[in-house]
């Protein structure tokens, strides 16, 4: 199973299926929080996951589309757009270092 | 056109499900001259795979990755339901529907997301009352 120290985590990839509507929304109100860990956010189609990806967020309902994208990514699951615990977990792991694993 | 323009924000509309709601957004975005019919039709199976619902009342209708080859131009367009629409156990009062095949709609949605983290301005957006109201609320960032 895909694992990755928090201080290792440079790019965060929102997926959805389009990579035009939730994955937006959800990469902005990311890429705030993140921005002073020095982390980059970036919204992409779940088919369209970049190979080298090592966090990717997506809703549940695609985490399995996103694993087959990206198999060595850590793939972490969030069921609603706003105020999931999903993304205080990943703002956690990298601002104190902590393992995330799918 | 602008991605986001006065002719697009339609207030004190009426729905009879979900679905009247997702149908009433592709229309206006086939009229905005933003997609076709084919792109209207995707937005159905686009919420079928999985709820646009974000929040604070609020949803965004857009297409699949597959219904991008039917987008015209980009635009976002804003359909207020002031008597709410129940959207799968969830109550939607805006919808804000999406056509856009690169980058350019983005600002507008940080916007959006930017109005939705903060309650009171999330409630001004469900409860505008005119068109110059909620173009201010989503104009882009400077």
């Amino acid at each position: 199973m895909p694992s990755v120290n928090g201080s290792d985590v440079k790019r965060v990839i929102v997926a959805c299926d389009a990579g035009m509507g939730s994955s937006v929304m959800v990469a902005s109100t990311l890429r705030t929080k993140l921005a002073k860990y020095g982390v980059e956010v970036k919204h992409t189609p779940v088919d369209e996951i970049p190979g080298d990806a090592n966090v990717v967020l997506c809703h549940q309902g695609l985490a399995a589309r996103a694993k087959s994208t990206a198999p060595g990514a850590v793939v972490v699951p969030f069921a609603i757009f706003m105020g999931d615990p999903a993304f205080t977990k990943v703002e956690n792991a990298i601002a104190n270092n902590q393992v995330l694993e799918s | 056109m602008a991605i986001l323009s006065r002719e697009g924000v339609r207030l004190g509309l009426t729905a009879q499900d979900k679905t009247d709601a997702i149908r009433q957004c592709g229309e206006l975005l086939v009229e905005l001259g933003a997609a076709t019919e084919e792109y209207a039709a995707a937005l159905h199976e686009r919420e079928e795979q999985v709820s646009t619902f974000i929040g604070e009342g609020v949803a965004i209708p857009h297409g699949t990755n597959e219904s991008r080859a039917h987008i015209a131009r980009a635009a976002i367009a804003y359909l207020q339901f002031p008597d709410g629409i129940d959207w799968d156990g969830k109550e939607v009062f805006v919808c804000i529907a999406i056509a856009s095949k690169s980058e350019e709609h983005i600002d507008i949605l940080q916007s959006l997301a930017a109005v939705l983290m903060n309650p009171e301005s999330a409630a001004r957006l469900r409860e505008a009352a005119d068109v110059d109201q909620v173009m201010g609320l989503l104009a882009p960032a400077a």
